[in-house]
């Protein structure tokens, strides 16, 4: 592999939601600025299983921080959602009661929101207005609080329109780019080693996620550990859009927020969440008891009609943490390298931590802000067959013919979607899924698969044996027909 | 200039599978003026390129042909017509019998006097039946695997598991053998064999293959591809029996659970369906939209591409005799499954023409008796869910027959439950 290296201002490590929203915003100004990942694509981290659900602030006691970036980032995701084309929807949220008891948390909720001056709440108590908000609610609720900001975005989506927008903006992205060693230097700042070459930079953000810590480790800054819960859920078939029109969540026995069915941007119903804490970090199993014997049945108590067969997607996500707030600040070994580690919530947030981080942390640390001039906010996304009107889609493949080439039969992906996926930087299947969504259906790539495996061969100039599903590791075929009879033969002599 | 096309035809078949193909043929035979078929593929077929084993063709065209040959010959039939063939086409929605397709060139919207529905099948995936642990690649329908191996040429593993004992599952336990790799175990949840006896004998029996049944796979492990499988046998609600799991190492899962008929286009136009997932079609094929037909797996699994053809044929001539104002519609039957039965197609008997049923047991019986309601009994040595039961009821005793028809099937136990 050809070796990269590059001088920068501000390099970012990690490329999920939060080093997204902070290259975006460096890339507003007149600096230099680069983002490495480790994976061969972005959004690969905690960031590629969240819900996407943007809450509008729930403040709690011990998480200022969380609080304060969690209620402006909600307020700030309409607007990036317009400018960068990423599927955005004000679905709003029922927390529902089942009882007094229950009622009385909401009551309580309601007040602390309102302190912090959240807007668009209020308690419903008539019963059959809750109906009409949401015609499948299990008639043992007896009260909901309405959260009217509450939205539903494609997280993948946000972050590919994040950095997208960066890199128009002049920001350099490298992937297969693992930090494996950073030296600090008083003057100039930092040398980082990586896997795709050597790079310096005046400051660093680490926004690593889930291995922030050890990232950390390598500037000898120990102050924090990243722990996590795993929250298992479900996808189901679209075929039941509309079975619920807001997320519809109920409360823990703690107070804290429970189990929800939700819309999503793309119209299947998303179930959640068996949350545990799990012996091993990062651990993204599903488990029968988590699946079957936990979510169907508390989402079911929530919306009684739930079919389960019209499951499509079990899956986990790992969201990592390193205390009840969210870590923020300059690091106390070198205040030039910032730690970012969210939490819960830490989607919604995002936004407002890119722009917390960029222009409060960093210049009080030294960096010089200025505005860049010609700062374009706006970033296209690829054409998607299906969301477009027969005229539009007439037009794009008389354009394009592949565009008329449907590839992905359940969500109607054509192949100019995937080619132009690739174009902009999908070198596995999965980066080819999360930006087409080809391969997210109810057949889930049984039949797309093979195609889009010689699409990824044919466009990227590899072998359909190497690619592969997220990375390193997971090929998807391994052998040629007849190769395996040859190997036999081979062996026996 | 949105450059959209507009056209109008007699019969438009969606899909061409051995089903479609056999429809598009006949409409034209039988008089349609105007006959297009979709196919959303590179290639004609359906799934029968893929299926390069034999077993095609004996009841069609009295000859035991591979799926490829069969399909060869209605391919050939078909270029010696008129009828307008486009492939890599998607039909995509479905208002009526106006369709709306994808192709190459633009948007095509089709206003067809007459549509027959021969969308096939598709596979349940791991996503379906909910199969948890890692989420590697490795994990593949076994029909996603067929197509790789025979179509593609790559193998998508040399230590396979296979889970479901459906006739795909058998039949690549076979192929991936005979290819090198070795078939770990095969892997039922009941506690017989889900396929035709026909591939349990040629396909597992004669390569020695493990077979689990009342076992499932309790869990997948490895980060980024399959390392190992685990499996477990399983208590009467299908749930896995904990201190019975069994681990194999295994870079390869395949599923072969289940086939549901493709409906999502059919839907869109409001078209009844069964709890198969197939339309609900009465003996002229015609769905509960008038104008529409059905023909093949579209509207439940065959057994044979045969059949899938003949049914897709039948429906093409009610079709035609649609299309010009004569559709035999004399009064209307239910036929409604009973005892021992899991589905019997038609639905509705509207004609007084001969009636084929086909039909599915549940559960496997010997010396078992099937009734279709007063009409006619036949007798089996044994029934089984995997062989589909056909028994035809000639015309004369259809006539004038007025009541809803229950079929049942009795018999003696023949499997432990
Ligand atoms: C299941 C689940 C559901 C959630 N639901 C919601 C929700 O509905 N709403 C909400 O607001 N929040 C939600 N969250 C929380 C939110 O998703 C996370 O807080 C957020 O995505 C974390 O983003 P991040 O960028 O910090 O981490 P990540 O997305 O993990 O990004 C870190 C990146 O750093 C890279 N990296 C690591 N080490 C190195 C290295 N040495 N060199 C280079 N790169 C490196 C990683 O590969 C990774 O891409 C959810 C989280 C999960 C897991
Ligand atoms: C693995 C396997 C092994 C088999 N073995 C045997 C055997 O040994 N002997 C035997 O007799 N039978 C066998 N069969 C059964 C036989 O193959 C099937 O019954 C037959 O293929 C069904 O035909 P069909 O035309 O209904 O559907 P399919 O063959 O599935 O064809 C449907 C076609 O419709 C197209 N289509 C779907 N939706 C659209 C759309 N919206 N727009 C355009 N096109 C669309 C699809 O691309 C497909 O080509 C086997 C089946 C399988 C799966």
């Amino acid at each position: 592999m050809q070796k990269v290296a590059g001088k920068f201002d501000v390099i970012v490590i990690g490329a999920g939601v939060a080093g997204a929203a902070v290259i975006r915003e460096l890339s507003k100004y007149n600096l230099s600025a680069a983002i490495l990942e480790k994976e061969p694509d972005v959004c690969f981290g905690a960031t590629k299983g969240t819900h996407g659900i943007v809450h509008c602030g729930f403040p709690v006691d011990d998480a200022p921080i969380k609080n304060r970036t969690e209620m402006k980032g909600c307020l700030m995701m309409e607007q990036a959602c317009a400018d960068l084309d990423v599927p955005y929807q004000k679905a709003g949220k029922l927390l529902v009661a089942f009882n007094e008891e229950e009622l009385r948390a909401l009551q309580k909720a309601l007040v602390s929101l309102k302190r912090n001056g959240v807007p668009g709440v209020e308690l419903v108590t008539d019963k059959d207005r809750l109906r009409v908000m949401e015609p499948n609610i299990s008639d043992q609720v007896i009260a909901a609080l309405h959260t009217a900001n509450t939205a539903v975005v494609s997280p993948w989506g946000l972050v590919f329109g994040l950095i997208e927008n960066a890199v128009a903006n002049g920001a350099k992205l490298y992937i297969d780019a693992k930090v494996q060693s950073i030296t600090a230097n008083n003057e100039s700042g930092f040398l980082l080693q990586t896997s795709a070459g050597s790079f310096a930079a005046g400051y660093i953000v680490n926004a690593a996620g889930l291995f922030a810590g050890k990232v950390a480790g390598l500037i000898k800054d120990n102050s924090f550990v990243v722990s996590g819960t795993r929250q298992q859920r479900i996808v189901m078939d679209k075929k039941i859009e509309g079975i619920v029109r807001h997320v519809v969540r109920d409360l823990r026995a703690t107070g804290a927020h429970g189990d929800f069915v939700s819309p999503t941007v793309y119209g299947d119903i998303l179930l959640g969440a068996k949350v545990e804490n799990v012996p091993e970090v990062g651990d993204l199993r599903t488990t029968r008891e988590g699946l079957d014997g936990w979510i169907l049945p508390r989402c079911r108590r929530l919306i009684p009609s739930l079919p389960p067969q019209m499951s499509i997607k079990p899956f986990s996500g790992y969201i990592p943490k390193a205390g009840a707030d969210y870590l923020i600040k300059p690091s106390p070994v070198n205040s030039r390298f910032i730690n970012i580690v969210l939490g819960g919530s830490g989607f919604s947030a995002s936004l407002a931590v890119g722009e917390y981080v960029v222009n409060e942390i960093l210049p009080s640390v030294g960096l010089q802000l200025q505005k860049k001039p010609g700062f374009n906010p706006i970033r296209k996304d690829i054409p998607h067959i299906h969301d477009l009107t027969d005229e539009e889609r007439a037009e794009l493949i008389g354009k394009d013919p592949l565009y008329g080439h449907i590839v992905c039969r359940c969500e109607t992906v054509s192949e100019g979607e995937i080619v132009e996926a690739i174009r902009r930087g999908a070198r596995t299947r999965d980066g080819v899924k999360f930006r087409t969504r080809s391969g997210m259906g109810r057949c889930q790539g049984g039949f797309c698969g093979p195609r889009v495996l010689r699409i990824l061969s044919r466009e990227l100039g590899i072998p359909v044996e190497q690619v592969t599903r997220k990375g390193e590791g997971s090929t998807e075929v391994l052998y040629r027909t007849k190769e395996l009879l040859k190997e036999a033969k081979g062996g026996s002599k | 200039m949105s450059g959209i096309i507009e056209r109008s035809v007699d019969v438009a078949v969606i899909g061409g599978g051995p089903g479609g193909l056999g429809a598009a043929i006949k409409a034209r035979e039988a008089g349609a003026k105007n006959v297009v078929l979709l196919e959303r593929s590179e290639e004609l077929g359906g799934m029968l390129p893929q299926c390069i084993h034999n077993g095609f063709g004996l009841h069609y065209f009295k000859e035991e042909l591979s799926g490829p040959a069969y399909i060869h010959r209605l391919v050939k039939e078909l270029a010696k017509t008129d009828v307008d063939v486009m492939t890599q086409t998607m039909a995509i929605k479905l208002e009526g019998t106006r369709i709306t397709a994808l192709t190459e060139k633009t948007l095509t919207r089709i206003n067809a006097k007459a549509v027959i529905l021969g969308m096939g099948c598709r596979e349940r995936s791991r996503g379906n039946i909910r199969i948890p642990g890692h989420r590697p690649a490795g994990v593949f329908t076994a029909g996603t695997a067929q197509r790789l191996i025979n179509v593609e040429g790559y193998i998508p593993g040399k230590k396979v598991v296979i889970l479901g004992s459906g006739d795909i599952g058998m039949i690549m336990a076979r192929r991936l053998t005979l290819e090198g790799a070795e078939v770990v175990c095969l892997v039922e949840l009941l506690p017989f064999i889900g396929g035709l006896i026909r591939n349990e004998v040629q396909c597992l029996r004669d390569f020695n293959i493990p077979v689990y049944t009342s076992h499932t796979v309790s869990d997948v492990i490895g980060k980024n591809r399959v390392e190992k499988v685990v499996i477990s046998q399983i208590d009467k609600e299908l749930k896995p029996i904990p201190g019975t799991e069994k681990e194999f190492e295994a870079d390869t899962l395949l599923l072969s659970v289940g086939l549901i008929p493709e409906n999502e286009l059919s839907t869109m136009t409001g078209v009844k369906l069964e709890p198969t997932g197939g339309p609900q079609v009465d003996d002229l094929w015609q769905t509960s939209v008038s104008g529409i037909f059905a023909g093949g797996n579209v509207v439940h699994v065959h057994d044979l591409a045969d059949y899938v053809t003949e049914s897709s044929e039948m429906a093409a001539v009610n079709a035609v005799k649609y299309i010009n104002g004569y559709l035999p519609v004399e009064r209307k039957v239910n036929v409604k499954g009973g005892k021992n039965i899991r589905y019997v197609v038609p639905n509705t008997i509207v004609s007084n023409q001969p009636v084929s049923f086909f039909m599915r047991v549940t559960w496997p019986l010997k010396n078992a008796t099937v009734r279709i309601g007063g009409l006619v009994s036949k007798k089996y040595a044994f029934v089984r869910p995997s062989e589909q039961i056909r028994i035809d009821v000639p015309a004369e005793m259809m006539k004038g027959f007025r009541e809803d028809i229950i079929v049942n099937c009795d018999g003696e136990e023949d499997v432990a439950r």
